[in-house]
Protein backbone atom coordinates (compact mmCIF):
# COMPACT_ATOMS: atom_id res chain seq x y z
CA UNK A 1 0.00 0.00 0.00
CA UNK A 2 2.75 2.39 1.07
CA UNK A 3 6.24 1.72 -0.09
CA UNK A 4 9.46 3.64 0.34
CA UNK A 5 12.49 2.88 -1.80
CA UNK A 6 15.91 4.20 -0.86
CA UNK A 7 14.54 7.39 0.62
CA UNK A 8 17.08 9.98 1.69
CA UNK A 9 16.20 13.14 3.62
CA UNK A 10 18.44 16.11 4.23
CA UNK A 11 17.85 19.14 6.47
CA UNK A 12 19.27 22.51 5.52
CA UNK A 13 21.05 20.98 2.52
CA UNK A 14 23.61 19.51 4.92
CA UNK A 15 22.34 17.30 7.72
CA UNK A 16 21.37 13.86 6.51
CA UNK A 17 18.61 12.65 8.85
CA UNK A 18 17.36 9.68 6.84
CA UNK A 19 19.49 7.69 4.45
CA UNK A 20 18.54 4.95 2.08
CA UNK A 21 15.37 3.84 3.84
CA UNK A 22 13.18 1.25 2.14
CA UNK A 23 10.05 -0.07 3.75
CA UNK A 24 6.74 -1.57 2.87
CA UNK A 25 3.34 -1.32 4.53
CA UNK A 26 0.87 -3.91 3.23
CA UNK A 27 -2.83 -3.07 3.12
CA UNK A 28 -4.60 -4.12 6.32
CA UNK A 29 -1.41 -4.52 8.35
CA UNK A 30 -0.09 -2.83 11.46
CA UNK A 31 3.58 -2.15 10.86
CA UNK A 32 5.85 -0.86 13.61
CA UNK A 33 8.81 1.46 13.08
CA UNK A 34 11.02 1.45 16.13
CA UNK A 35 14.01 3.52 17.06
CA UNK A 36 15.49 5.63 19.82
CA UNK A 37 15.64 9.42 20.10
CA UNK A 38 16.91 11.17 17.03
CA UNK A 39 16.87 8.02 14.89
CA UNK A 40 14.91 9.76 12.16
CA UNK A 41 11.43 8.34 12.74
CA UNK A 42 9.53 11.62 12.76
CA UNK A 43 11.60 12.89 9.87
CA UNK A 44 10.53 9.89 7.83
CA UNK A 45 6.85 10.50 8.61
CA UNK A 46 7.17 14.18 7.73
CA UNK A 47 8.76 13.17 4.46
CA UNK A 48 5.87 10.84 3.67
CA UNK A 49 3.30 13.53 4.56
CA UNK A 50 5.08 16.14 2.48
CA UNK A 51 5.62 18.60 5.33
CA UNK A 52 9.41 18.73 5.41
CA UNK A 53 9.75 21.91 3.44
CA UNK A 54 8.76 24.45 6.15
CA UNK A 55 11.39 22.90 8.43
CA UNK A 56 14.08 23.19 5.82
CA UNK A 57 14.04 19.50 5.00
CA UNK A 58 13.93 17.85 1.61
CA UNK A 59 13.67 14.39 0.10
CA UNK A 60 16.83 14.26 -1.99
CA UNK A 61 16.66 10.66 -3.14
CA UNK A 62 14.41 7.65 -3.50
CA UNK A 63 10.71 7.26 -4.08
CA UNK A 64 7.59 7.25 -1.93
CA UNK A 65 4.67 5.34 -3.46
CA UNK A 66 1.14 5.18 -2.10
CA UNK A 67 -1.52 3.02 -3.76
CA UNK A 68 0.69 2.66 -6.77
CA UNK A 69 1.31 6.37 -7.29
CA UNK A 70 4.44 8.34 -6.59
CA UNK A 71 3.74 10.97 -3.93
CA UNK A 72 7.24 12.22 -3.21
CA UNK A 73 6.44 15.61 -4.74
CA UNK A 74 2.77 15.82 -3.78
CA UNK A 75 1.46 18.63 -1.57
CA UNK A 76 0.37 17.76 1.99
CA UNK A 77 -3.32 18.37 1.23
CA UNK A 78 -3.13 16.12 -1.81
CA UNK A 79 -1.57 13.38 0.32
CA UNK A 80 -4.33 13.73 2.92
CA UNK A 81 -6.97 13.52 0.18
CA UNK A 82 -5.45 10.27 -1.02
CA UNK A 83 -6.10 8.83 2.44
CA UNK A 84 -2.60 8.89 3.92
CA UNK A 85 -2.91 10.72 7.22
CA UNK A 86 -0.54 11.31 10.10
CA UNK A 87 -1.15 11.74 13.81
CA UNK A 88 1.87 13.87 14.67
CA UNK A 89 4.23 13.47 17.59
CA UNK A 90 3.06 15.16 20.78
CA UNK A 91 -0.52 15.38 19.48
CA UNK A 92 -0.12 18.83 17.93
CA UNK A 93 -3.73 19.81 18.46
CA UNK A 94 -5.00 23.25 17.50
CA UNK A 95 -4.71 24.24 21.16
CA UNK A 96 -6.84 27.38 20.96
CA UNK A 97 -9.68 25.62 19.14
CA UNK A 98 -12.41 23.56 20.76
CA UNK A 99 -12.32 19.78 20.53
CA UNK A 100 -15.07 19.75 17.93
CA UNK A 101 -13.34 22.44 15.86
CA UNK A 102 -10.22 20.27 15.88
CA UNK A 103 -12.25 17.38 14.53
CA UNK A 104 -13.93 19.57 11.91
CA UNK A 105 -10.52 20.64 10.67
CA UNK A 106 -9.52 16.98 10.40
CA UNK A 107 -12.35 16.72 7.90
CA UNK A 108 -11.28 19.84 6.00
CA UNK A 109 -10.74 17.91 2.78
CA UNK A 110 -14.06 16.06 3.06
CA UNK A 111 -17.59 16.87 2.01
CA UNK A 112 -20.12 18.17 4.51
CA UNK A 113 -22.01 14.87 4.69
CA UNK A 114 -18.79 12.93 5.25
CA UNK A 115 -17.80 15.33 8.02
CA UNK A 116 -21.11 14.81 9.84
CA UNK A 117 -20.69 11.06 9.53
CA UNK A 118 -17.11 11.28 10.71
CA UNK A 119 -18.09 13.22 13.83
CA UNK A 120 -20.63 10.54 14.79
CA UNK A 121 -18.04 7.87 14.25
CA UNK A 122 -15.34 9.56 16.33
CA UNK A 123 -17.77 10.34 19.16
CA UNK A 124 -18.93 6.71 19.17
CA UNK A 125 -15.32 5.56 19.32
CA UNK A 126 -14.34 8.02 22.07
CA UNK A 127 -17.30 8.89 24.33
CA UNK A 128 -14.89 10.96 26.42
CA UNK A 129 -14.17 13.19 23.43
CA UNK A 130 -17.90 13.64 22.91
CA UNK A 131 -18.29 14.78 26.53
CA UNK A 132 -15.59 17.38 26.11
CA UNK A 133 -16.39 18.49 22.57
CA UNK A 134 -17.07 22.13 23.45
CA UNK A 135 -13.91 22.62 25.51
CA UNK A 136 -10.72 24.30 24.37
CA UNK A 137 -8.55 21.37 23.35
CA UNK A 138 -5.39 22.83 24.88
CA UNK A 139 -6.79 22.30 28.36
CA UNK A 140 -7.52 18.59 27.95
CA UNK A 141 -5.42 15.90 29.64
CA UNK A 142 -2.72 14.19 27.60
CA UNK A 143 -4.79 11.06 27.08
CA UNK A 144 -7.82 13.01 25.97
CA UNK A 145 -5.64 15.04 23.62
CA UNK A 146 -4.30 11.88 22.04
CA UNK A 147 -7.85 10.69 21.45
CA UNK A 148 -8.71 13.99 19.80
CA UNK A 149 -5.56 13.76 17.66
CA UNK A 150 -6.52 10.27 16.49
CA UNK A 151 -10.12 11.37 15.99
CA UNK A 152 -8.96 14.35 13.95
CA UNK A 153 -6.98 12.03 11.67
CA UNK A 154 -9.96 9.68 11.31
CA UNK A 155 -12.11 12.64 10.19
CA UNK A 156 -10.03 12.76 7.01
CA UNK A 157 -11.12 9.17 6.19
CA UNK A 158 -7.66 7.66 6.08
CA UNK A 159 -6.85 4.39 4.39
CA UNK A 160 -3.50 4.37 6.11
CA UNK A 161 -2.86 6.21 9.33
CA UNK A 162 0.64 6.94 10.61
CA UNK A 163 0.94 7.40 14.36
CA UNK A 164 4.05 9.11 15.69
CA UNK A 165 4.67 7.87 19.24
CA UNK A 166 1.07 7.80 20.45
CA UNK A 167 2.23 6.58 23.87
CA UNK A 168 4.46 9.61 24.47
CA UNK A 169 4.04 10.96 27.99
CA UNK A 170 0.93 8.94 28.82
CA UNK A 171 0.15 6.71 31.80
CA UNK A 172 0.23 2.93 31.11
CA UNK A 173 -3.53 2.56 31.53
CA UNK A 174 -4.24 5.31 29.03
CA UNK A 175 -1.72 3.82 26.60
CA UNK A 176 -3.52 0.47 26.78
CA UNK A 177 -6.77 2.16 25.85
CA UNK A 178 -5.19 3.96 22.91
CA UNK A 179 -3.55 0.79 21.61
CA UNK A 180 -6.79 -1.13 21.98
CA UNK A 181 -8.50 1.47 19.84
CA UNK A 182 -5.79 1.18 17.21
CA UNK A 183 -6.20 -2.58 17.05
CA UNK A 184 -9.99 -2.27 16.88
CA UNK A 185 -9.78 0.20 14.01
CA UNK A 186 -7.39 -2.12 12.21
CA UNK A 187 -9.51 -5.24 12.68
CA UNK A 188 -12.97 -3.82 12.22
CA UNK A 189 -12.47 -1.02 9.77
CA UNK A 190 -9.55 -2.48 7.86
CA UNK A 191 -7.48 0.59 8.67
CA UNK A 192 -3.83 0.12 7.76
CA UNK A 193 -1.43 1.45 10.40
CA UNK A 194 2.18 2.55 10.45
CA UNK A 195 3.03 2.81 14.12
CA UNK A 196 6.09 4.67 15.34
CA UNK A 197 7.25 3.90 18.83
CA UNK A 198 10.17 3.98 21.19
CA UNK A 199 8.25 1.54 23.31
CA UNK A 200 9.08 -1.61 21.33
CA UNK A 201 7.36 -3.93 23.78
CA UNK A 202 3.99 -2.36 23.14
CA UNK A 203 4.40 -1.84 19.44
CA UNK A 204 5.55 -5.38 18.70
CA UNK A 205 2.55 -6.76 20.57
CA UNK A 206 0.07 -5.18 18.15
CA UNK A 207 2.14 -5.09 14.96
CA UNK A 208 2.60 -7.94 12.53
CA UNK A 209 5.84 -6.61 11.09
CA UNK A 210 8.49 -4.24 12.34
CA UNK A 211 11.42 -2.12 11.23
CA UNK A 212 14.18 -0.81 13.43
CA UNK A 213 15.77 2.48 12.48
CA UNK A 214 19.01 3.91 13.81
CA UNK A 215 20.90 6.98 12.72
CA UNK A 216 18.59 7.35 9.77
CA UNK A 217 19.01 3.78 8.50
CA UNK A 218 16.87 0.69 8.75
CA UNK A 219 19.14 -1.70 10.62
CA UNK A 220 16.79 -4.61 11.11
CA UNK A 221 13.37 -5.74 9.98
CA UNK A 222 11.17 -8.80 10.28
CA UNK A 223 7.95 -10.29 11.53
CA UNK A 224 6.98 -8.95 14.93
CA UNK A 225 7.38 -12.24 16.78
CA UNK A 226 10.83 -12.71 15.22
CA UNK A 227 11.90 -9.27 16.33
CA UNK A 228 10.61 -9.92 19.81
CA UNK A 229 12.70 -13.07 19.93
CA UNK A 230 15.82 -11.37 18.57
CA UNK A 231 18.51 -11.07 21.24
CA UNK A 232 19.61 -7.60 20.23
CA UNK A 233 16.10 -6.26 20.16
CA UNK A 234 15.52 -7.81 23.54
CA UNK A 235 18.62 -6.22 24.90
CA UNK A 236 18.26 -2.76 23.43
CA UNK A 237 14.60 -2.16 22.97
CA UNK A 238 12.82 -4.49 25.34
CA UNK A 239 15.30 -3.96 28.15
CA UNK A 240 15.41 -7.68 28.90
CA UNK A 241 19.04 -8.17 29.85
CA UNK A 242 20.06 -5.07 31.74
CA UNK A 243 23.57 -3.86 31.01
CA UNK A 244 24.68 -0.57 29.56
CA UNK A 245 22.67 0.61 26.61
CA UNK A 246 24.97 0.50 23.66
CA UNK A 247 24.12 1.18 20.09
CA UNK A 248 22.90 -1.62 17.88
CA UNK A 249 25.91 -1.06 15.67
CA UNK A 250 28.31 -2.08 18.40
CA UNK A 251 26.84 -5.53 18.57
CA UNK A 252 29.30 -7.83 16.91
CA UNK A 253 27.10 -10.76 16.04
CA UNK A 254 24.57 -8.45 14.64
CA UNK A 255 23.68 -9.17 11.05
CA UNK A 256 23.34 -5.92 9.21
CA UNK A 257 20.81 -6.25 6.50
CA UNK A 258 22.25 -5.41 3.13
CA UNK A 259 19.59 -3.57 1.22
CA UNK A 260 21.42 -3.84 -2.05
CA UNK A 261 21.20 -7.62 -1.89
CA UNK A 262 17.50 -7.82 -1.22
CA UNK B 1 -24.04 70.93 23.95
CA UNK B 2 -22.24 68.71 26.38
CA UNK B 3 -18.49 68.95 25.67
CA UNK B 4 -17.79 65.43 26.92
CA UNK B 5 -20.53 63.92 24.78
CA UNK B 6 -19.15 65.66 21.72
CA UNK B 7 -15.62 64.44 22.42
CA UNK B 8 -16.83 60.88 22.93
CA UNK B 9 -18.99 60.80 19.82
CA UNK B 10 -16.38 62.24 17.47
CA UNK B 11 -13.86 59.95 19.17
CA UNK B 12 -16.04 57.00 18.29
CA UNK B 13 -15.99 58.07 14.64
CA UNK B 14 -12.18 58.26 14.40
CA UNK B 15 -12.05 55.16 16.57
CA UNK B 16 -14.21 53.29 14.08
CA UNK B 17 -11.67 54.07 11.37
CA UNK B 18 -8.82 52.89 13.62
CA UNK B 19 -10.80 49.78 14.45
CA UNK B 20 -11.38 48.87 10.81
CA UNK B 21 -7.74 49.38 9.90
CA UNK B 22 -6.62 47.46 12.97
CA UNK B 23 -8.88 44.55 12.04
CA UNK B 24 -7.06 44.27 8.73
CA UNK B 25 -3.73 44.08 10.57
CA UNK B 26 -5.06 41.51 13.03
CA UNK B 27 -6.57 39.25 10.36
CA UNK B 28 -3.32 38.93 8.45
CA UNK B 29 -1.31 38.59 11.65
CA UNK B 30 -3.61 35.92 12.97
CA UNK B 31 -3.48 33.73 9.89
CA UNK B 32 0.10 34.32 8.76
CA UNK B 33 2.03 35.47 11.83
CA UNK B 34 3.22 38.53 9.92
CA UNK B 35 2.53 42.17 10.75
CA UNK B 36 1.67 43.64 7.39
CA UNK B 37 3.25 47.09 7.54
CA UNK B 38 1.61 47.92 4.22
CA UNK B 39 -1.91 47.76 5.69
CA UNK B 40 -2.26 51.56 5.79
CA UNK B 41 -0.96 51.79 2.22
CA UNK B 42 -3.38 49.08 1.15
CA UNK B 43 -6.17 51.17 2.63
CA UNK B 44 -4.93 54.22 0.74
CA UNK B 45 -4.51 52.36 -2.56
CA UNK B 46 -7.97 50.78 -2.46
CA UNK B 47 -9.50 54.16 -1.54
CA UNK B 48 -7.85 55.76 -4.57
CA UNK B 49 -8.99 52.94 -6.84
CA UNK B 50 -12.51 53.39 -5.51
CA UNK B 51 -12.15 57.14 -6.13
CA UNK B 52 -11.36 56.48 -9.79
CA UNK B 53 -14.31 54.12 -10.08
CA UNK B 54 -16.63 56.72 -8.52
CA UNK B 55 -15.20 59.42 -10.77
CA UNK B 56 -15.96 57.44 -13.93
CA UNK B 57 -19.30 55.94 -12.96
CA UNK B 58 -20.90 58.31 -10.41
CA UNK B 59 -22.39 55.31 -8.63
CA UNK B 60 -24.45 55.50 -5.46
CA UNK B 61 -22.62 54.66 -2.25
CA UNK B 62 -23.79 51.07 -1.94
CA UNK B 63 -23.12 50.30 -5.61
CA UNK B 64 -19.70 51.89 -5.29
CA UNK B 65 -18.86 49.63 -2.33
CA UNK B 66 -20.30 46.60 -4.13
CA UNK B 67 -17.73 47.27 -6.84
CA UNK B 68 -14.87 48.47 -4.63
CA UNK B 69 -14.83 45.47 -2.32
CA UNK B 70 -14.33 42.75 -4.97
CA UNK B 71 -11.72 44.87 -6.77
CA UNK B 72 -9.87 45.31 -3.48
CA UNK B 73 -10.04 41.59 -2.79
CA UNK B 74 -8.43 40.98 -6.17
CA UNK B 75 -5.72 43.53 -5.32
CA UNK B 76 -5.08 41.79 -2.00
CA UNK B 77 -4.78 38.41 -3.70
CA UNK B 78 -2.47 39.81 -6.33
CA UNK B 79 -0.16 41.49 -3.81
CA UNK B 80 -0.03 38.31 -1.72
CA UNK B 81 0.79 36.30 -4.80
CA UNK B 82 3.55 38.59 -6.00
CA UNK B 83 5.19 39.71 -2.76
CA UNK B 84 4.31 37.25 -0.02
CA UNK B 85 3.85 33.81 -1.55
CA UNK B 86 7.42 33.56 -2.82
CA UNK B 87 8.56 34.25 0.76
CA UNK B 88 6.79 31.19 2.18
CA UNK B 89 9.12 29.37 4.54
CA UNK B 90 11.42 32.37 4.97
CA UNK B 91 11.92 33.84 8.46
CA UNK B 92 9.04 36.06 9.62
CA UNK B 93 11.43 38.97 9.90
CA UNK B 94 12.25 38.82 6.18
CA UNK B 95 8.58 38.75 5.30
CA UNK B 96 7.92 41.77 7.51
CA UNK B 97 10.73 43.57 5.67
CA UNK B 98 9.00 42.73 2.40
CA UNK B 99 5.77 44.32 3.66
CA UNK B 100 7.73 47.45 4.57
CA UNK B 101 9.14 47.50 1.06
CA UNK B 102 5.67 46.96 -0.34
CA UNK B 103 4.44 49.92 1.72
CA UNK B 104 7.01 52.23 0.17
CA UNK B 105 6.21 50.97 -3.31
CA UNK B 106 2.47 51.55 -2.83
CA UNK B 107 3.04 55.10 -1.54
CA UNK B 108 5.08 55.88 -4.64
CA UNK B 109 2.54 54.22 -6.89
CA UNK B 110 -0.33 56.29 -5.51
CA UNK B 111 1.53 59.57 -6.08
CA UNK B 112 2.62 58.42 -9.53
CA UNK B 113 -0.91 57.57 -10.65
CA UNK B 114 -3.07 60.09 -8.81
CA UNK B 115 -0.64 62.93 -8.12
CA UNK B 116 0.51 64.49 -4.84
CA UNK B 117 -2.48 66.79 -4.21
CA UNK B 118 -5.43 65.92 -1.96
CA UNK B 119 -8.70 65.25 -3.75
CA UNK B 120 -12.33 65.49 -2.77
CA UNK B 121 -13.85 62.05 -2.83
CA UNK B 122 -17.61 62.16 -3.29
CA UNK B 123 -18.67 58.70 -2.19
CA UNK B 124 -22.32 59.41 -2.94
CA UNK B 125 -23.52 60.07 0.60
CA UNK B 126 -25.70 63.11 1.44
CA UNK B 127 -24.37 66.11 3.44
CA UNK B 128 -27.45 66.71 5.56
CA UNK B 129 -26.67 66.68 9.27
CA UNK B 130 -28.45 64.01 11.27
CA UNK B 131 -29.11 64.56 14.98
CA UNK B 132 -28.91 61.62 17.34
CA UNK B 133 -30.21 63.17 20.55
CA UNK B 134 -28.14 66.29 21.13
CA UNK B 135 -25.24 65.20 18.92
CA UNK B 136 -25.07 66.17 15.24
CA UNK B 137 -23.51 63.72 12.81
CA UNK B 138 -22.76 63.71 9.12
CA UNK B 139 -24.14 60.64 7.34
CA UNK B 140 -20.59 59.59 6.43
CA UNK B 141 -19.71 59.50 10.14
CA UNK B 142 -22.64 57.30 10.97
CA UNK B 143 -21.93 55.03 8.01
CA UNK B 144 -18.35 54.65 9.21
CA UNK B 145 -19.46 53.58 12.67
CA UNK B 146 -22.13 51.29 11.24
CA UNK B 147 -19.65 49.75 8.79
CA UNK B 148 -17.31 49.02 11.64
CA UNK B 149 -20.06 47.36 13.65
CA UNK B 150 -21.14 45.39 10.58
CA UNK B 151 -17.65 44.24 9.64
CA UNK B 152 -16.92 43.26 13.24
CA UNK B 153 -20.06 41.14 13.40
CA UNK B 154 -19.39 39.48 10.04
CA UNK B 155 -15.77 38.82 11.01
CA UNK B 156 -16.87 37.26 14.28
CA UNK B 157 -19.38 34.96 12.60
CA UNK B 158 -16.90 34.10 9.86
CA UNK B 159 -14.05 33.19 12.22
CA UNK B 160 -16.29 31.33 14.58
CA UNK B 161 -18.44 29.25 12.27
CA UNK B 162 -17.22 29.13 8.68
CA UNK B 163 -14.92 26.38 7.47
CA UNK B 164 -12.35 28.83 6.14
CA UNK B 165 -12.63 30.97 9.28
CA UNK B 166 -11.96 28.02 11.60
CA UNK B 167 -9.14 26.96 9.29
CA UNK B 168 -7.59 30.42 9.72
CA UNK B 169 -7.57 29.95 13.46
CA UNK B 170 -6.21 26.43 13.01
CA UNK B 171 -3.34 27.70 10.88
CA UNK B 172 -2.64 30.33 13.53
CA UNK B 173 -2.64 27.67 16.25
CA UNK B 174 -0.41 25.11 14.55
CA UNK B 175 0.73 25.42 10.97
CA UNK B 176 2.21 21.95 10.62
CA UNK B 177 -0.86 20.30 12.12
CA UNK B 178 -2.96 22.33 9.70
CA UNK B 179 -0.95 20.98 6.77
CA UNK B 180 -1.29 17.46 8.14
CA UNK B 181 -5.06 17.96 8.23
CA UNK B 182 -5.09 18.79 4.54
CA UNK B 183 -5.48 22.54 4.95
CA UNK B 184 -3.54 24.38 2.27
CA UNK B 185 -1.72 26.96 4.38
CA UNK B 186 -0.79 29.14 1.42
CA UNK B 187 -4.43 29.32 0.37
CA UNK B 188 -5.43 30.35 3.88
CA UNK B 189 -2.75 33.06 3.79
CA UNK B 190 -4.15 34.26 0.47
CA UNK B 191 -7.66 34.36 1.94
CA UNK B 192 -6.41 36.43 4.87
CA UNK B 193 -4.86 38.97 2.52
CA UNK B 194 -7.99 39.04 0.45
CA UNK B 195 -10.32 39.69 3.38
CA UNK B 196 -7.98 42.13 5.04
CA UNK B 197 -7.80 44.04 1.79
CA UNK B 198 -11.61 44.15 1.63
CA UNK B 199 -11.70 45.59 5.14
CA UNK B 200 -8.95 48.05 4.19
CA UNK B 201 -11.05 49.33 1.29
CA UNK B 202 -14.08 49.91 3.50
CA UNK B 203 -11.87 51.76 5.96
CA UNK B 204 -10.18 53.72 3.17
CA UNK B 205 -13.31 54.88 1.38
CA UNK B 206 -15.05 55.90 4.59
CA UNK B 207 -11.97 57.59 5.99
CA UNK B 208 -11.65 59.57 2.77
CA UNK B 209 -15.34 60.44 2.90
CA UNK B 210 -15.01 61.73 6.46
CA UNK B 211 -11.63 63.38 6.30
CA UNK B 212 -9.78 63.59 3.00
CA UNK B 213 -8.30 61.61 0.19
CA UNK B 214 -4.59 62.37 0.11
CA UNK B 215 -1.34 60.48 -0.47
CA UNK B 216 -0.46 60.78 3.22
CA UNK B 217 -3.46 58.69 4.22
CA UNK B 218 -1.19 55.70 4.77
CA UNK B 219 -0.16 57.32 8.03
CA UNK B 220 -3.51 56.24 9.46
CA UNK B 221 -2.06 52.73 9.37
CA UNK B 222 0.63 53.79 11.85
CA UNK B 223 -1.90 55.67 13.94
CA UNK B 224 -4.02 52.53 14.18
CA UNK B 225 -1.14 50.60 15.60
CA UNK B 226 -1.96 51.28 19.26
CA UNK B 227 -5.36 49.73 18.59
CA UNK B 228 -3.75 46.65 17.06
CA UNK B 229 -1.49 46.16 20.07
CA UNK B 230 -4.21 46.99 22.56
CA UNK B 231 -6.56 44.52 20.90
CA UNK B 232 -3.97 41.82 21.25
CA UNK B 233 -2.46 41.70 17.75
CA UNK B 234 -4.13 38.44 16.82
CA UNK B 235 -7.66 39.25 17.89
CA UNK B 236 -9.79 40.61 15.07
CA UNK B 237 -12.68 41.49 17.35
CA UNK B 238 -10.28 42.91 19.94
CA UNK B 239 -8.80 45.19 17.29
CA UNK B 240 -12.16 46.71 16.49
CA UNK B 241 -13.08 47.34 20.14
CA UNK B 242 -9.59 48.68 20.84
CA UNK B 243 -9.94 51.05 17.88
CA UNK B 244 -12.97 52.64 19.50
CA UNK B 245 -11.19 52.87 22.86
CA UNK B 246 -8.15 54.57 21.32
CA UNK B 247 -10.32 56.97 19.29
CA UNK B 248 -12.23 58.10 22.37
CA UNK B 249 -9.16 58.31 24.59
CA UNK B 250 -7.33 60.43 22.03
CA UNK B 251 -10.22 62.84 21.85
CA UNK B 252 -10.53 63.10 25.61
CA UNK B 253 -6.82 63.76 26.01
CA UNK B 254 -6.99 66.43 23.35
CA UNK B 255 -10.08 68.01 24.87
CA UNK B 256 -9.04 68.01 28.49
CA UNK B 257 -5.24 67.91 28.47
CA UNK B 258 -4.09 69.63 25.33
CA UNK B 259 -3.53 69.40 21.61
CA UNK B 260 -0.09 67.76 21.68
CA UNK B 261 -1.37 64.98 23.91
CA UNK B 262 -3.55 63.56 21.17
CA UNK B 263 -0.70 61.99 19.26
CA UNK B 264 0.89 60.26 22.21
CA UNK B 265 -2.17 59.32 24.20
CA UNK B 266 -2.76 56.13 22.24
CA UNK B 267 0.72 54.96 23.02
CA UNK B 268 0.33 55.87 26.69
CA UNK B 269 -2.77 53.68 26.79
CA UNK B 270 -1.01 50.68 25.31
CA UNK B 271 1.95 50.98 27.64
CA UNK B 272 -0.38 51.05 30.62
CA UNK B 273 -2.56 48.20 29.36
CA UNK B 274 0.33 45.98 28.37
CA UNK B 275 1.79 46.31 31.85
CA UNK B 276 -1.41 44.86 33.23
CA UNK B 277 -2.33 42.49 30.40
CA UNK B 278 0.70 41.51 28.29
CA UNK B 279 -1.53 39.84 25.68
CA UNK B 280 -3.60 42.95 25.08
CA UNK B 281 -7.27 43.17 25.89
CA UNK B 282 -8.34 40.20 23.79
CA UNK B 283 -5.15 38.53 22.60
CA UNK B 284 -4.75 34.83 23.11
CA UNK B 285 -2.14 33.85 25.61
CA UNK B 286 -0.23 30.73 24.65
CA UNK B 287 -1.89 27.61 25.90
CA UNK B 288 0.88 25.46 27.21
CA UNK B 289 -0.04 22.06 28.41
CA UNK B 290 1.27 18.67 27.49
N1 LIG C 1 14.28 20.83 11.42
C1 LIG C 1 15.44 20.16 11.56
N2 LIG C 1 16.60 20.72 11.15
C2 LIG C 1 17.77 20.06 11.29
N3 LIG C 1 17.89 18.83 11.80
C3 LIG C 1 16.77 18.22 12.23
C4 LIG C 1 15.49 18.85 12.14
N4 LIG C 1 14.57 18.00 12.63
C5 LIG C 1 15.23 16.90 13.02
N5 LIG C 1 16.56 17.02 12.79
C6 LIG C 1 17.59 16.01 13.07
O1 LIG C 1 17.27 14.84 12.38
C7 LIG C 1 17.51 13.70 13.18
C8 LIG C 1 16.26 12.87 13.29
O2 LIG C 1 15.26 13.57 14.01
P1 LIG C 1 13.81 13.00 14.21
O3 LIG C 1 12.99 14.05 14.86
O4 LIG C 1 13.32 12.46 12.93
O5 LIG C 1 14.07 11.80 15.23
P2 LIG C 1 13.05 10.83 15.93
O6 LIG C 1 13.46 9.46 15.57
O7 LIG C 1 11.65 11.20 15.62
O8 LIG C 1 13.37 11.07 17.46
P3 LIG C 1 12.39 11.16 18.73
O9 LIG C 1 12.14 9.75 19.14
O10 LIG C 1 13.18 11.90 19.74
O11 LIG C 1 11.15 11.85 18.31
C9 LIG C 1 18.00 14.22 14.52
O12 LIG C 1 19.40 14.12 14.52
C10 LIG C 1 17.59 15.65 14.54
O13 LIG C 1 18.50 16.43 15.27
MG1 LIG D 1 10.11 11.85 16.69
Amino acid sequence: MLSLANVQVVYGRAIEAVRDVSLEVEAGAIVALLGSNGAGKSTLLKAISGVLHPEGGEIVGGTVTFLGEEIGRATPDDIVRRGLIQVPEGRALFATLTVEENLLMGGFTRRRSEVAEGLDRVYALFPRVHERRHEISGYLSGGEQQMVAIGRALMGRPRLVMLDEPSLGLAPQIIDGIFETIVTLNREEKLTVLLIEQNAQLALEVASFGYIIENGRIVLDGAAEKLRANDDVQEFYLGMSGGARKSMRDVKHYKRRKRWLS
Amino acid sequence: MDFLLLLVSTGLVTGAAYGLIAMGFALVYKATGVVNFAQGELMMLTAYVSFSVADRTGLSFLMLMALTIPISMAIGLLLERIFIRPMLGEPVFSIVMVTIGLAVILRGLVILVWGPDPAVFDVGLPDTVIRLGPVPFYPAQLVLVAAMAGVTTIAWIFLRFSRIGIAMRAVAANETAARLSGISVSRIHAFAWMFSSAIASIAGVLFAANFKLAPDMWFQGMKSFPAVILGGLDSVIGASVAGLVIGVVENLFQGYVGQGMREISGFIVIVVVLMVRPYGLFGSREIERV
